[in-house]
């Protein structure tokens, strides 16, 4: 059982999970960067230990310290939040063998999924549809240009250990397919170390949709609807909403009925997304599977009215999931907008600084999961999402409308953010139609560039 | 805003989720470390994963630092899997003072190590060759040798040379036995004296310091090898620190006695790494001669004449530029010879030979960065390669004291030389100085001495001996290289008793006069070629730089092969007695 858990991240996240503990009456221990000693999860927690010196690496990405930490803390278990190590199946794995309850899937489990390749033969044999493309690895581009002719153009090259757009190129023709294999081969060797590559489909305006699944111990798998985050910029997303606008109640079930298969497919266990492309005819593809919490999770919590967190910590702990599937009622609108420290105009240059003045808004049906508070001193070292806003309504219109108001009355002093930014693009006609797809960001900034 | 002490902390209760919570999991065990699964690393304190360290061959993953490793798992790293046949296993350890408690520490340590002494022997493959290996362990008495530490070495060796095999030995010790007294001290006698008729039989000994290596291994077989490795930042030394540091008084420096130290000192040849170690030692017996390298070095040069083909045809000489470079007056020569975009010996070294391995020291005093010396391949034929390097940059050309050796550099030289003709390597030597460097260091050690005993080694070393004056051959600093069977200069190199300069300077108190005096001194490849100096003058582009350089070396290769093939050929008695004459006549 778990009686005290150690938060493995910082920032919102961390405060989000020590609340998610604290209501549960379970004790909390932060760990820290030095540069992190005034942060809101440092003060929050029950206790707090220092873990290094500012950069990542040398703090919340040292699993020998974090594990230290825990150990000498006495919590038995561990939360990794997103990002650093939460999709680390090392760490996962040593927290395993030190006994330590680690909050999320088996290592073996994060290890598979994380691996592209071995995630997409998973899925297939579990009849979950994926993008047509290339079964095995590809390391030259003549074999290459063979299989991108049998998919058609066209075609999308990607590393197999990539992310975040790295080692990732289109070719929509022959020619252009020898030279952007190469390009890309070459950056995922620098950045990746290694120059597997797979070609597949590229899609055409698909829309970004996910579905958020939950599982226990025992088998059982739900999954919580989806969420649409088309928003977003070079894979960063910016806005997420539940319901998908463009999802019908059947296919929903589809959807949804693929997820679990993944999910049961690779012997899931805890909270999950599988991230699918969806093109405007309703075909589907599997894109990816994350193994962690994600920061969007607040949506489907609103619309589905159950505590992702809470629910991570119960299945961690051995119990089984606490609703069914048939008990999943999605109910209104959720809609997130990410708040980050940056400069829209200055091609979204991430913006440190002291926070001099700052005001959240409130009232019915509008949440704020954030870290600041005034006075606060945003370090360099991190990310720069300060807050995600996030809002509840019976339906879309209402939910924009009530995301509109939030955002009007967000005051941040002190360093540049993307709120106006995003009070523009809940005001675009295109959004507000939802009729959106992962290049409206893209279409939006252009039409912005040119007024 | 300071937010300490606002906030309430949990509440603990008992909740109703933590009651269901207990029934699911009531007996689940406390979080704790695995007995073993985290260490400190005594270098840089953090807490490290022990597989980690596994898979990274004993090196910290955080700091780099070394590791002792146990014999067992330095036999998996260095040797070919399951070729590992070990020797004189559970030999008798005698009490020879009948000092007390000796028999059960033994005991104890056998025990507690699984080790039978604190040395391990036998036969291995690297990478297919056949070599006798005796690897320390720490573990055992901080690896003291007494009598059969000393006797497992010695008969390692000695059937290493009854076989005819090279011996690589792995040092880590803390000395001579105290226990065994005396009987120890022997045991440096006789362990040199086998490694000495292992010499004698022409056979190769590498030996490879580790940390820490001190005492009386240091003082008799870890010091005595053809090659000396040491693995980075290991105690290498007779004295202990302390024990030093106790009798003058005085604390020691930061990185005395560590490894590259000892490089710095000339007593080890280079830094072994341990991720490299199996490669850059099968690399080593190759060069010897062991094991396949002369079926290996096929593919070797195939690609390697590819790289060349593509230096190559970036730059082409036209047969205008070579006319042009023979009006060239005997003062342009010298400016030219001293330009500073010329190519250095390093850039000729590492065209001609891509596979070079670098060996330091004189193991006498100190390592010269002005000499390089090492051993390579040339057309699948082994070489000592000894170069007078001038640096491309300040910096360089600081730590390379502007292609001015010292004493030790000629040492070094000498010593490469001396290894070359153990190992029947013809020897090219690259000269390229303003001269021997003038310095009170250089005085205070002899360099006289130094050029002299190069003069006099080299007139009859048993093998072929190539001197190419590469830009300026400075009087005696130069001759100490060139004592060859041949010698060849660059078409605009020169090569003289004395700079312009300071011909002038002495002849007619006119140091400003040094392009009359170049034009006087004969001392240009051609003018030298028709007084029967040199041999042979290597042709030069117009603009000779770097990027000019493959193209000049792809003539050097033939000519050097050509000349490796004919001298290889001959007698060794006929070439020392050539050699002799070529002098004698001058």
């Amino acid at each position: 059982m778990i009686r005290k858990v150690l938060i493995a991240n910082r920032g919102e996240i961390a405060v989000r999970i020590i609340r998610a503990c604290r209501e549960m009456g379970i004790e909390t221990v932060a760990v820290y960067s030095e540069a992190d000693r005034e942060a809101l999860h440092t003060q929050l927690a029950d206790e707090a230990i220092c873990i290094g010196p500012a950069p990542s690496r040398d703090s919340y990405l040292n699993m020998e310290r974090i594990l230290s930490a825990t150990l000498v803390s006495g919590a038995d278990a561990v939360h990794p939040g997103f990002g650093f190590l939460s999709e680390n199946s090392h760490f996962a794995r040593r927290c395993q063998e030190c006994h330590i309850t680690y909050i999320g899937p088996d290592p073996e489990v994060i290890e598979k999924l994380g691996n592209k390749s071995e995630a997409r033969n998973t899925m297939i044999a579990a009849g979950v549809p994926v993008i047509p493309g290339s079964k095995d690895p590809i390391y030259d581009e003549k074999k290459g240009l063979v299989i991108a002719r049998e998919i058609g153009f066209p075609v999308m090259i990607k590393a197999a250990l990539g992310g975040g757009g790295k080692g990732m190129r289109t070719a929509e023709t022959e020619e252009e397919f020898l030279s952007s294999f190469r390009t890309a081969q070459k950056e995922a060797q620098m950045a990746f170390g290694d120059g597997t590559m797979y070609v597949e489909r590229f899609i055409s305006h698909p829309r970004h949709v996910e579905f958020q699944i939950m599982a226990d111990g025992m088998g059982n798998v739900i999954h919580l609807g989806e969420r649409d985050c088309s928003v977003q910029r070079n894979h960063q997303k910016m806005i997420e909403e539940s319901p998908c606008a463009a999802i019908s109640e059947e296919l929903r079930k589809k959807m949804g009925a693929a997820a679990v298969q993944a999910a049961k497919a690779a012997h899931y266990k805890n909270a999950g997304t599988i991230e699918f492309l969806l093109e405007p005819d309703g075909n589907f593809y599997f894109m990816e599977m994350n193994t962690r919490i994600q920061v969007e999770h607040p949506v489907t919590e609103w619309v589905t009215g159950l505590d992702l967190i809470k629910e991570q910590i119960r299945v961690a702990s051995g119990l089984p999931l606490s609703l069914k599937q048939d008990q999943v009622k999605l109910n209104g609108h959720a809609i997130e907008c990410r708040i980050n420290a940056e400069n829209p105009e200055k091609n979204f240059m991430p913006c440190p600084g002291r926070i001099t003045d700052l005001h959240f808004p409130g009232g019915f049906g509008v949440r704020v999961d954030t870290s600041v508070y005034n006075g606060y001193q945003i370090p360099a070292y991190y990310d720069s999402m300060l807050a995600k806003l996030i809002v509840h309504g019976k339906d879309r219109n209402e939910a924009i409308a009530k995301m509109l108001c939030a955002l009007g009355e967000v005051v941040i002093e002190g360093v540049d953010t993307n709120v106006d930014y995003q009070y523009e693009i809940l005001n675009d006609p295109v959004y507000q139609s939802g009729k959106i797809d992962i290049e409206f960001l893209e279409q939006f900034m252009e039409k912005r560039a040119h007024k | 805003m300071k937010l300490e002490r606002y906030f309430k902390k949990t509440i603990l209760r008992t909740s109703r989720e933590e009651e269901e919570m207990k029934e699911a999991s009531p007996s689940s065990e406390r979080p704790e470390a695995p007995q073993g699964i985290l260490k400190k690393c005594n270098a840089c304190k953090a807490a490290i994963f022990t597989e980690d360290v596994k898979k990274n061959y004993y090196i910290c993953p955080k700091c780099h630092n070394y590791f002792r490793m146990h014999a067992y798992r330095r036999v998996e790293l260095i040797a070919d899997e399951g070729s590992f046949e070990e020797w004189d296993r559970q030999m008798e350890i005698n009490n020879p003072l009948n000092f007390k408690g000796y028999p059960e520490k033994i005991a104890a340590l056998k025990e507690k190590t699984n080790l039978d002494e604190a040395v391990t022997t036998g036969r291995a493959k690297i990478n297919g060759i056949d070599v006798v290996l005796g690897i320390c362990d720490g573990r055992f008495l901080m690896a003291s040798m007494g009598e059969v530490v000393g006797e497992k070495i010695t008969r390692a060796v000695e059937r290493a040379t009854e076989l005819g095999l090279p011996l690589i030995l792995f040092a880590c010790s803390g000395g001579a036995r105290m226990q065994e007294g005396i009987v120890s001290l022997m045991q440096m006698a006789k362990t040199s004296a086998a490694l000495k008729r292992h010499s004698e039989a022409g056979l190769l000994y590498i030996s490879v310091l580790t940390d820490p290596t001190t005492g009386g291994v240091t003082a008799s077989w870890a010091m005595l090898g053809d090659i000396i490795l040491a693995e980075p930042h290991a105690l290498i030394g007779f004295a202990g620190p302390r024990v030093i540091e106790q009798t003058i008084g005085q604390k020691l420096p930061k990185g005395f006695q560590r490894a590259e130290f000892l490089v710095e000192h000339g007593f080890v040849d280079a830094i072994l790494e341990r991720e490299n170690s199996k490669e850059v030692l099968s690399e080593i017996l190759s060069m010897h001669g062991y094991g396949k390298c002369y079926q290996n070095t096929g593919l070797r040069e195939e690609k390697d004449s590819s790289a060349w083909k593509a230096a190559i045809r970036e730059t082409k000489i036209t047969e205008a530029d070579q006319d042009t470079t023979k009006k060239t007056t005997a003062w342009e020569c010298v400016q030219k010879a001293r330009k500073k975009d010329r190519p250095v010996a390093g850039d000729y070294l590492s065209l001609l030979f891509p596979d070079f391995i670098e060996f330091h020291g004189d193991r006498l005093f100190g390592e010269d960065g002005a000499v390089i010396g090492g051993i390579a391949r040339l057309g699948g034929r082994a070489v000592t390669v000894i170069a007078e390097a001038k640096g491309t940059d300040t910096k360089e050309n600081i730590r390379r004291n502007f292609g001015m050796p010292s004493p030790e550099g000629y040492r070094k030289a000498l010593r490469l030389m001396k290894q070359a003709e153990k190992f029947h390597r013809p020897v090219i030597c690259f000269v390229d100085t303003p001269g021997a460097f003038c310095g009170m260091e250089a005085e205070e050690r002899g360099q006289g001495e130094a050029i002299a005993r190069n003069l006099y080694e080299m007139s009859d070393l048993k093998v072929p001996v190539l001197s190419i004056v590469i830009s300026e051959g400075g009087s005696g600093g130069a001759l100490a290289l060139a004592v060859a069977d041949e010698v060849w200069m660059m078409e605009n190199a020169i090569y003289s008793i004395l700079s312009p300069e300071g011909f002038a300077s002495i002849l007619w108190k006119d140091g400003k006069r040094a392009k009359e005096a170049a034009e006087v001194m004969k001392l240009t490849a051609r003018d030298l070629k028709g007084l029967g100096i040199i041999e042979k003058i290597i042709p030069e582009p117009e603009e000779f730089n770097a990027a000019a350089l493959p193209e000049v070396c792809e003539n050097l290769i033939t000519e050097i092969e050509a000349f490796l093939e004919n001298y290889s050929s001959m007698e060794e008695t006929d070439r020392i007695r050539r050699r002799y004459q070529r002098f004698r006549r001058m």
